[in-house]
């Protein structure tokens, strides 16, 4: 038998009365999960509202122009009984959905398994050929996110009910670098999600259940749907005590990245002797975040966050974004026309770590220019060959290797110098970051084992990354570990720049665009292709005699790219 | 001329002054406590706050007497012991203030008798019957205090008294003129009146104790008005003639008599000025304002780093707790302790009768500053207990911030609002909303219920009143 089916306008973040501004299916029009029923457009951005079921569209409740909210019925689906589990389950559970939202006595208000709704909907269903296999909750726990502890949750990707494929992500995280989002690790419906914006989380942190559907049949559901109906129930319960506690000390958001800060007409409260503790460490309450009864600030509060700011580097509390307070405010309106335009959260993010890095680090840069003719055509004379292995052949694979071969001959370039500032590290791995512009702002993943590794090898992973980085999948750990850094813009312009080094690195390779230029070569000028080669460095840890040294050997390395073999 | 010297100098006794000393010498100081009359405890204990509460008691009980014959008790016609009276408040100051001694005896804290004045940063001069000494500090904490504003057109009579005479209890007139419609004057006018005294009040401004609401006022000027011979709002005195049958006063304003009318005696309350200007302040460096005010931060320390002021000497309101509170901040910062004064809120008491009490914002402030409060109001018409005790007149109000439902202010006019005014104290100070004082249980019947009910007002939850307008 059919079922129609509503499906509704879901949990479009704080947005209310959108505008729809297309309608993507018709009357009849046959759809599977997740294909796109309309586009509503908000103040930030448009989206596309995905189909919760599969099936026949019977009818549309919303034209062009209309403005929707959550909740809202868009159309009504008619799941033929041909359909696939997947287009049952989700059938029932929209339903369900429906009656969860007048909150009735459906105790359990957040189905999502297909045993409950087998159970719900009694024998109607029964002969089902439910389940190729049976299911099983999993709770859903952080990946490896690099050393990264306490990172924010900035985004909430589904919610319980929600269909997921594996990689699909679940919730997307801030950590000082970037942000990235923590991929789905099964494919199945989300039973509950425990974490929400603003929590923080570490690895094995548990933010959710799944319910996880197997392919084998071993434990089959015919037998005992009540017994899996409940199993996951309970364990939502628990997954409600248990709420992962975040483990950073305090709970707010990183003041480092994004100071906490209040809106506008928000009270803060805090009793007298909170007040006094308050002053006694000099915490300003209106940075503090209250955990107490209608966000009042208890003394722990103030405790923890002051042990936040305790922990945080020296370096991010007396300098960052700490200057620009200084400065007098000036309204340009004055002056002309302007438009304000907040920074994107990277280049929030970054301009915090450059600050820091160009107050910390004592900076000087080396420019040279190297030779680079005969490297230059033999790419050009490889580039057909390695094209037809799928490898767009790069310059800067080839400046990667040998610029390892330089990082062998000065050691000192590939170190970081310790926290007490009297000890070098020297690293034995050679990883190279490499700034990646995106339209969000820039970020440096890096490439690991250079040494290791072929050109081919570097150029595809080189061109992986930086797909990654634009898409916004890169990891912490992707940006974590670079033995030194290129910052290429070569592809632009310019003659030479001044990079900032990227702490804990302790030099930056900064290159602009090659041009061929007369070079004597001792009778006569010659046409040679010439690459600027602006290298900062930390001159705590490198003299400019030692930078001279190195510039000349990685131009002597680039001149002659069989000597990095050598 | 001997030297004494001590790591802190506290210049006065009075609550502000002694509180210092004695948290200064709990705090492992050494410390001398300059006080210019015999016994410690300022104005408050000696001829302020305690004195005054005294024959309060002595009055409310004469009036309570004569309230039962209503209620078929007739305890016939008071015979009245001037001096007992006198005797028993006495008493009262002797014991409060020779408590002081003794503990500051038991804390080691030298109390030095005499005028104290500034002759340098760390020096100051004690004067005793024409024996000067010299007394250097560390540290110094100004609690001088303030004293009462001279009317400058009074002739000097002994019938023409300020609260320091009118406590003094000398006899009883038969027709006595308060001037000033202020907490001193009617507190003083409570006794009088109790006392057998026919008072009149006269008060420039066009309600009485004009800091507080008019709404909670006019329920105390409802009950006095037929007891008292006479409230002139709006009027001020012009001239006061002594002569030897009694004092004749001159009226000026929109209820002026027309004629000089003849009282026994007269009080001037009309407020009390700082004794910034008595101290040779400057002589330290301090500096002083006009008005004889001194200025601290908020850790209580003046333009001069090592020198601290509390109490009335620093501002309004001039209130024994304010300074009391001043106090302890200014002993712990000189011990070293990063403590401020930034309490939320200071409550004010009238102990008329009714008692009047407010604390945080009253609703003229709260308009001032433009915050969208909401009223929940309880009239003590409802309560069970006023009823009982036959003072229903009274009521409490509280004042919501409509944002967030938080307690921003309250007043309470009625018997006992002096006592009743605590726990809203407490719940500004403690960020309590509507709900948080509405779902916290209150005993019945308690005239602290009403506390409750007017929470409940607010909501829109009462069921002690008839039905309300439905609020959410």
């Amino acid at each position: 038998m059919a079922n129609l089916t509503e499906v509704k306008v879901p949990d479009i973040g704080d947005a209310s009365g959108v505008d729809v501004i297309e309608v993507l299916v018709s009357v009849g029009d046959e759809i599977s999960v997740d294909d796109g029923l309309i586009v509503l457009e908000t103040d930030k951005a448009t989206m596309e509202v995905p189909a919760s079921d599969a099936g026949v569209v019977k009818s549309i409740e919303v034209k062009v122009g209309d403005k929707v909210s959550e909740g809202d019925l868009i159309v009504k689906i008619e799941a033929s009984e041909s359909s696939n589990d997947d287009a049952s389950d989700s059938d029932s559970e929209s339903t369900e959905d429906s009656s969860a939202d007048d909150s009735s006595e459906n105790g359990d208000s957040q189905p999502s398994s297909a045993e409950e709704s087998t159970e719900d909907k009694g024998e109607q269903k029964s002969s089902k050929p439910k389940s190729s296999g049976g299911s099983r909750s999993e709770p859903i726990t952080i990946p490896d996110i690099g050393d990264s502890e306490g990172v924010e949750v900035i985004e909430v990707s589904v919610k319980a009910g929600d269909e997921v494929e594996q990689d699909d992500s679940l919730i997307v995280l801030e950590t000082e670098k970037a942000t990235m989002e923590v991929p789905s690790p099964f494919a199945g419906t989300v039973e509950s999600m425990s974490v929400k914006v603003g929590d923080k989380v570490s690895q094995g942190d548990q933010i959710g259940t799944m319910k996880v559907t197997d392919d084998a049949g071993d434990d089959s559901s015919e037998d005992d749907p009540k017994e899996q109906a409940s199993e996951p129930k309970a364990e939502k319960e628990t997954s409600v005590k248990d709420q992962p506690m975040p483990k950073s000390e305090y709970k707010p958001a990183p003041v480092t990245v994004e100071p906490f800060e209040r809106s506008e007409g928000d009270v803060i409260h805090a009793s007298p002797a909170v007040r006094r503790l308050a002053r006694e460490f000099g915490a300003d309450l209106s940075k503090v975040k209250g955990s107490g009864r209608k966000n009042r600030i208890m003394k722990e509060d103030v405790q923890s966050y002051i042990k936040f700011e305790l922990s945080r580097p020296k370096a991010t509390a007396n300098s960052g974004a700490g200057a620009p307070a200084d400065l007098p405010e000036i309204d340009f309106s004055k002056f002309g026309e302007i438009e304000e335009k907040s920074l994107s959260r990277i280049q929030k993010i970054s301009s915090v770590t450059l600050q820091r890095n160009w107050n910390l680090i004592p900076h000087v840069t080396q420019h040279d220019e190297a030779d680079i003719t005969e490297l230059d055509e033999f790419r050009k004379s490889m580039k057909e060959e390695a094209a037809k292995e799928g490898v767009r052949l790069t310059p800067l694979a080839f400046i990667m290797k040998a610029l390892v071969a330089s990082l062998k001959a000065f050691p000192t370039f590939n170190s970081s110098l310790a926290a007490d500032g009297e000890t070098l590290i020297l690293k034995k791995y050679f990883n190279i970051g490499v700034a990646v512009d995106t339209p969000d702002g820039l970020v440096v993943p890096v490439i690991r084992d250079v040494d290791k590794k072929s050109v081919y090898e570097l150029a595809t992973e080189l061109g992986e990354m930086s797909e990654k980085a634009r898409d916004k999948k890169l990891t912490a750990k992707d940006m974590q570990g670079s033995s030194m850094t290129i910052s290429s813009l070569g592809g632009i312009g310019g003659t030479s720049f001044t990079p900032i080094v990227n702490w804990p690195d302790v030099a930056i390779l900064g290159l602009s665009r090659n041009q061929v230029k007369p070079v004597w070569n001792g009778k006569d000028f010659e046409p040679r292709m010439m690459l600027p080669m602006s290298l900062s460095y930390d001159h705590r840890v490198i003299d400019g005699a030692v930078a001279a040294r190195f510039t000349v050997h990685l131009s002597k390395m680039l001149a002659d790219i069989r000597r990095t073999i050598l | 001329m001997s030297n004494l010297h001590a790591q802190v100098v506290v210049l006065g006794s009075g609550p502000g002054g002694y509180n210092a000393a004695f948290r200064a010498a709990d705090l492992g100081m050494d410390v001398i406590l300059i006080e210019k009359y015999a016994s410690l405890g300022g104005v408050c204990l000696n001829v302020g706050c305690i004195p005054s509460k005294a024959l309060l008691h002595t009055a409310k009980v004469i009036d309570e007497a004569e309230e039962m014959s209503a209620h078929g008790v007739d305890f016939g016609k008071p015979k009245l012991d001037i001096d007992k009276i006198r005797d028993y408040k006495d008493g009262v100051i002797k014991q409060l203030t020779g408590g002081l001694a003794g503990m500051a005896k038991g804390r080691k804290v030298k109390t030095v008798q005499g005028y104290g004045k500034f002759t340098g940063a760390n020096e100051i001069e004690v004067e005793h019957d024409g024996k000067k000494q010299k007394v250097t500090f560390d540290h110094a904490i100004i609690a001088a205090g303030s004293r009462v504003v001279d009317l400058p057109f009074l002739p000097e009579d002994d019938r023409i008294v300020d609260s320091t005479g009118a406590l003094e209890l000398r006899d009883i007139p038969k027709h006595m003129l308060v001037i000033g419609g202020g907490i001193i004057g009617l507190e003083m006018a409570t006794v009088y009146r109790a006392l057998g005294a026919k008072i009149t009040v006269v008060e420039m401004a066009d309600q009485l104790i004009p800091a507080a609401d008019k709404d909670v006022v006019k329920v105390l000027e409802k009950f006095i008005k037929g007891k008292y011979e006479n409230i002139l709002m709006e009027t001020s005195v012009t001239k006061v003639e002594a002569k030897k049958d009694g004092l004749y006063v001159t009226f000026e304003g929109k209820n002026a008599p027309e004629k000089p009318q003849k009282f026994d005696m007269i009080l001037s309350a009309v407020g009390r000025r700082p004794n910034g200007d008595l101290i040779d302040a400057d002589k330290a460096g301090v500096e002083v304002t006009e008005r004889g005010f001194i200025n601290t931060d908020k850790q209580m320390r003046t333009n001069v780093p090592h020198i601290y002021a509390i109490g009335d000497i620093v501002g309004q309101p001039m209130l024994a707790h304010k300074a009391t509170a001043e106090s302890h901040v200014a002993a712990e910062v000189i011990a070293g302790k990063k403590h401020y004064f930034d309490p939320l809120t200071i409550p004010s008491v009238a102990y008329t009768d009714p008692e009047v009490s407010w604390v945080g914002l009253t609703e003229k402030e709260a308009k001032e500053q433009g915050i969208d409060y909401g009223v929940g109001k309880f009239p003590w018409a409802a309560s069970g207990r006023a009823i009982g005790v036959d003072r229903k007149e009274g009521f409490t109000k509280l004042l919501f911030d409509k944002k967030n439902n938080r307690v921003i202010g309250g007043a309470i006019v009625g018997v006992n609002a002096g006592e009743l005014i605590a726990e809203v104290g407490l719940a500004i100070e403690m960020g309590c909303d509507a709900e948080d004082i509405g779902l916290t249980i209150h005993a019945h019947p308690t005239l602290s219920e009403s506390v409750t009910f007017a929470a409940e007002v607010y909501e829109g939850v009462c069921t002690d009143l008839p039905p309300q307008r439905k609020k959410k």
